[in-house]
């Protein structure tokens, strides 16, 4: 195997198990905060178990992701040395600030919302819940902000050595790529937050325990859940599309699968990519819809991979499956979220046990959303590291050999399959605990307090 | 600039060997002084609140390097490929072990967590030793500055000495600060392992000194601090009695001192060539960012890095206190 895909495979699936984990807390964060913040101010018993439950929960996440993200800076200069040489002084730099502006804030004030918990919070707690919030979106902030850079690079000179050099600190933050896509990342964090609390709530009101909090939950995440579906499409998908037709219309025609260049394209809903041929097998359309989409005018002429060398294409058909599952998912979650906040607003559905069983079931669904829509954005913008400037098979570390990565790769699946079924055990048992049976099991274990 | 940028590594480095120290530093001497779960448990929650800020120094840190000495950071990180690696895998084991221990309340889990923990952070201790030697004494590097050397050149007597040293240094360092947070028979457990461990550091001190002038060229600044170092640990001896925020604090200075030491000897080089390479090593002025880009980086790191300093001693001067054992 060729070096660059053993760091290419490492890279993937490292970052895919990573990423459940910041999606469940930049998801749960609000929700942390919002009930200690509630908490504290009424003095409410029952918020505060809300806020012990979510925080416990969003600390066995946070603890996987630290552990797993931790791979992830790191891997730049192991397994990509030659991308970090070239333009390290660009993206060091949001991720330098990601570690000093985000994740001392994060971690500092978990240890401060986790420890020295009371029956209700205090005002340090309530404190810690809004800053850990904070320091998890700025987190994704600067991630995406990098991420955007890589995808659409601004605000960078390029030395005399060839290598990149950061120009405008501002421009690279401050870039409209690096915000459409970030909002859009936050919206579908926010789906699986509103989905997650609302499934568990969904689970402990059909099996008839925790009625009272449980109704807190299904009420709060089938609001945040139809807010957020409806805004992870528009308007932060359409803004994420439109710049990727401006900037990267290569990957537009393999997400849709538009081969030939077509005026009054037509959006493709299904249909298998066939490289081939060149042309969709077994498609369904809905004509003039994908002009409209990328350009807002029915007749617009979107250009198709064929308008492009065969050596400037992403893997089409993952980047075309990948789009579609998302899209296909995220049109299914709106579709949930109404007829839920519908049922909501008519007051029945704490009794609908057939819409709170598909609310309980549709929980994994947004995680798959979320991967899904990176692996659109990551894949799609192959064969480029930097979007343009730099090919990702010339990135790599020239002094790691194929079985080195293959070696280390085989440990971290190793290790994350371990973590993996660690992490479902630990939450399971915390949701069969409950929030209001963790103060006896609390007091029946060894516990110095302090 | 690339002289503050320098700084700025050596100062965010010093702040994790400090406070990431103490965590490493209880973890390797928990299973001897705590001498039932209780103990553990307090132990553990010694650190709990603390840990993870800390560890943040070393994750920011390596990105702090990436954005000031990109070249640096690709050479580094990838010429040791595997070290670093298991450095990453080792850190995991120590953040999990901690996290998880008490999320399940049965005493074989929290038994199986606490070798982990164990094992995890007395091997990043070698390894942080083992690496830290392997700079002192010079790297076999090519022009561009990645390392060229085998695996077994890293295992030589002068590394591992030094790791021997920063184990014996950094469980001196545990011992006061799980002094200084918790109460009762831990607590005096806890000051017999510093006076335990105080003669084994003054040893290993003084041989690694004479080692290190054996091995590299040692500046005027390089031996100021190893002076200082050394008048810190015979005042960790001489005060005794004194109370034990003074002495953690002096543990502190004694580790910093040291940080100094090797600042000023690796200085201008982050990747210092071993004497018979053919390379000169990688120096602060070949690895850095352009000017601007060293300005704009150096801006917000420090900015961020004084908001820090200032948030978090308020947190934590808010979680200070003893963690009380039951008994």
């Amino acid at each position: 195997m060729d070096v660059v895909l053993a760091d290419r495979l490492q890279f993937a699936f490292t970052i895919m198990f990573h990423y459940l984990f910041p999606i469940t807390t930049m998801g749960l964060a609000p929700f942390v905060a919002w009930f200690t913040v509630r908490a504290y101010r009424t003095q409410d018993e029952e918020r505060a178990r809300a806020a012990a439950f979510w925080t416990k929960i969003f600390t066995i996440n946070f603890a996987i992701g630290v552990v797993t993200g931790i791979p992830m800076e790191f891997q730049f200069g192991t397994n990509w040395a030659a991308f970090s040489a070239k333009a390290g002084a660009v993206v060091g730099q949001p991720l330098a600030m990601e570690g000093v502006y985000a994740f001392f804030l994060e971690s500092i004030f978990l240890g401060a919302l986790f420890y020295n918990r009371g029956r209700i919070p205090n005002k340090l707690q309530a404190v810690a819940g809004v800053m850990v919030w904070l320091g998890s979106w700025l987190s994704g902030f600067f991630i995406v902000a990098t991420d955007a850079w890589m995808q659409h690079p601004v605000g960078y000179v390029v030395a005399s050595d060839g290598s990149l050099q950061m120009g405008n600190l501002a421009a690279v933050l401050l870039s409209p790529f690096a915000w459409w896509q970030y909002t859009h990342v936050l919206a579908g964090a926010l789906v699986t937050g509103g989905f997650v609390v609302a499934g568990v709530g969904a689970y402990y009101l059909l099996a008839g325990r925790e009625e009272a909090i449980a109704r807190r939950f299904v009420h709060l995440g089938t609001i945040v859940a139809i807010v957020f579906s409806m805004l992870v499409i528009f308007p932060t998908g359409d803004g994420n599309s439109k710049n990727v037709t401006q900037y990267q219309p290569v990957k537009l025609a393999a997400m849709e699968g538009l081969f030939e260049s077509t005026k009054g394209a037509p959006l493709a809903i299904i249909g298998m990519p066939d490289l081939q041929n060149k042309s969709l097998i077994d498609p369904v359309f809905v004509p003039n819809i994908l002009s409209f989409l990328a350009y807002g005018n029915f007749d617009a002429n979107v250009k198709g991979l064929s308008a492009y060398a065969t050596e400037l294409w992403p893997p089409v058909e993952l980047t075309y499956y990948a789009y579609h599952v998302m899209v296909g998912l995220g049109t299914i979650f709106v579709t949930i979220a109404a007829v839920a906040a519908l049922l909501l607003w008519r007051k029945r559905l704490f009794q609908t046990r057939w819409m709170l069983w598909l609310m309980m079931l549709a929980m994994p669904f947004p995680y798959i959303a979320n991967e899904a829509g990176w692996t659109t954005t990551e894949v799609g913008r192959q064969p480029w590291i930097v979007y343009g400037l730099m090919k990702t098979a010339s990135a790599a570390s020239p002094t790691v050999v194929t079985g080195e990565t293959i070696f280390t790769l085989i440990g971290f699946v190793g290790m994350y399959f371990i973590l993996g079924v660690l992490f479902i055990y630990l939450v399971l048992r915390e949701i069969g605990i409950g929030p209001s049976g963790e103060a006896q099991v609390r007091e029946g274990s060894v516990e110095a307090v302090s | 600039m690339n002289v503050a940028a320098f700084v700025v590594i050596a100062v965010i480095l010093t702040a994790y060997v400090l406070l990431d120290g103490y965590d490493l530093g209880v973890a390797a001497i928990a299973p001897f002084v705590a001498r039932n779960e209780r103990q553990r448990l307090a132990a553990m929650q010694a650190i709990g609140p603390f840990w993870n800020g800390n560890e943040v120094c070393l994750i920011a840190g390596g990105g702090i390097l990436f954005a000031l000495f990109p070249r640096a950071y690709a050479a580094s990180f990838s010429g040791f490929y595997l070290p670093f690696i298991v450095v990453l895998w080792l850190l995991m084991g120590r953040g999990i072990s901690l996290e998880l221990r008490d999320h399940y309340p049965n005493r074989m889990w929290r038994q199986f967590w606490d070798a982990i923990f164990f094992l995890s952070s007395a091997l990043l201790v070698v390894f942080f030793g083992v690496a830290l030697g392997n700079l002192i004494r010079g790297l076999p590097l090519d022009a561009q500055g990645y390392f060229l050397g085998t695996f077994a050149f890293l295992l030589n007597w002068y590394a591992l000495l030094v790791a021997v040293f920063a184990l014996g240094a950094l469980a001196l360092h545990g011992a006061a600060f799980l002094a200084l947070r918790v109460d009762g028979e831990l607590n005096q457990r806890a000051k017999m392992a510093v006076r335990r461990i105080w003669p084994v550091v003054l040893v290993l001190f003084v041989l690694v000194t004479v080692a290190t002038f054996f091995t590299h060229p040692v500046g005027a600044v390089a031996v100021a601090f190893g002076v200082l170092a050394f008048a810190a640990l015979l005042a960790l001896r001489a005060l005794a009695r004194a109370p034990e925020a003074a002495i953690f604090g002096i543990s502190s200075a004694f580790l910093a001192l040291q940080m100094g030491a090797v600042a000023a000897t690796l200085f201008p080089y982050l990747l210092p060539a071993f004497p018979q390479s053919a390379g000169a090593g990688l120096s602060i002025y070949d690895a850095s960012s352009s000017p601007a880009a060293l300005v704009s980086a150096l801006g917000v790191s420090i900015a961020g890095l004084v908001a820090v300093a200032v948030y978090g001693t308020i947190v934590w001067r808010m979680l200070a206190g003893k963690v009380h054992v039951a008994e």
